[in-house]
């Protein structure tokens, strides 16, 4: 096993994923990797890609006008970034390498081929995101309630 | 605490620190020895203006110094805030429960602090510190709105300096010159390894411990293994006045650290 399977297999989010699931998805993704201040994702951009992060840490950033950008959240190793993106959407938000970032990048057409094609892959790929979306929509409510205030 | 529980010692601002813009910490030297257990609180009276509870932020092996660690948000702190070093005030305690460290001995330990509530868990940090071979693993998680407003900034830079405890620090909002997380305290257990017979102690704001709670309960941590501490509007001190009251308790006298399996039904009921 190579280690861009390795990493693959054990992403938190593929865990205990069918291996013929993984191959599916080891079919659309390559491994990246980005320097320090690298945008992964920039703010207006189409979000063409799904990032299985497997070192290193992301700044989700907004940017105000005349102030500098401000980070709303962190991510890092066995975090996904790109989550949401089941249909095809433009990113909200910069996302930017604080350092040095190893990742696994999914082509989202092709993986959203893959999900038509095979609906129960689909579903078991589709109940893992949502589940992690849920996870980071439930923190972001309670971000937003400024509760320390 | 005196024979009377409404007994009030006068009391000397011998040190006062502005932590943050709107916190500050006095020390108050008391030759005697003031005997507390961590988690308790003292009521602060400022003479003809009001009395306040706040949660002693000192360390209990030093009961010669009294500390307390205050957020100017009210009448009282704000008028409190103005106060120096040398001024009196009236201070009757402690009063109510505490965390239970000393039941803890040989367990892992996991402390989640959020904002001020970093102030009263600072002396079961300090007992679990003081007594470190008596303890499994210890970890601190804090959560804090920016960067700027991380307490005792100092003191958790020292134990994180230490090989024998975790300290982990988020915030919520952060430029770029903050190198830690940025999200909520929740988040930082993801990274904790968390056994069966842990145990967690939290203090922040209630709508936090109740996610924190909920956080824990789904990584397999029973509420029986999980103490916060309450804030109530107290007055008496005593579980007397009725102010505090919660469900059937009383938080100044039954709390303000209640085991999570004692007090989480209520913290479901709005009208609480």
């Amino acid at each position: 096993m190579d280690e861009f399977e390795r990493s693959l297999k054990t992403h938190p989010l593929l865990e205990d994923l069918e291996p013929a699931y993984v191959q599916l998805i080891a079919a659309c993704a390559t491994s990246v990797g980005f320097r320090a201040g690298d945008l992964l994702i920039r703010e207006g951009e189409r979000e063409d890609t799904l990032y299985l992060i497997v070192r290193g840490t992301i700044t989700i950033e907004v940017t105000r006008p005349g102030s500098a950008p401000s980070c709303v959240e962190t991510i890092g190793a066995g975090d996904v970034l790109g989550v949401a993106q089941l249909t095809p959407a433009t990113a909200h938000l910069d996302c930017r390498a604080r350092e040095t970032v190893v990742a696994i990048a999914i082509d989202n057409a092709a993986l959203h081929r893959a999900m038509d094609d095979d609906p129960r892959f689909g579903y078991a790929l589709a109940t893992r995101m949502l589940a992690r979306t849920y996870h980071r929509l439930a923190r972001a409510r309670l971000q937003q309630l400024d509760v320390y205030r | 605490m005196s024979a009377n529980p409404y007994a009030v010692a006068p009391l000397t601002i011998a040190r006062a620190v502005r932590e943050l813009a709107d916190v500050f910490t006095w020390t108050f030297d008391v030759p005697g020895g003031f005997a507390f257990r961590p988690g308790q609180f003292n009521m602060l009276y400022v003479h003809g203006v009001g009395e306040v509870p706040i949660s002693i932020s000192g360390d209990p092996a030093e009961p010669e110094r009294l500390v307390h660690t205050i957020r100017a948000v009210g009448h009282v702190t704000c008028v409190m805030d103005r106060l120096v070093e040398g001024c009196v005030l009236g201070v009757r305690g402690p009063y109510g429960s505490a965390w239970p460290v000393d039941e803890l001995k040989g367990r892992d330990v996991l402390v989640i602090a959020g904002g001020l509530g970093l102030a009263p868990l600072r002396p079961a940090i300090l007992r679990l510190l003081a007594q470190r071979a008596d303890y499994g693993r210890v970890t601190v998680l804090y959560g804090a709105r920016t960067p700027a407003d991380l307490l005792f900034r100092d003191e958790l830079a020292r134990w994180r300096g230490r090989f024998d405890l975790r300290v982990e620090a988020t915030v919520d909002r952060a430029g770029h010159d903050w190198y830690g997380p940025v999200g909520v305290v929740t988040r930082l257990i993801d990274g904790v390894p968390l056994g069966h017979d842990d145990a967690v102690l939290i203090c922040g704001p209630e709508i936090m411990m109740r996610f924190v709670a909920r956080e824990l309960e789904q990584r397999g941590v029973a509420r029986d293994r999980i103490w916060i501490s309450m804030e109530r509007s107290m007055k008496c001190g005593v579980g007397l006045c009725g102010h505090c009251q919660l469900a059937g308790s009383f938080v100044c006298k039954d709390g303000p650290v209640y085991r999570f399996d004692r007090i989480a039904p209520f913290l479901q009921v709005k009208e609480l």
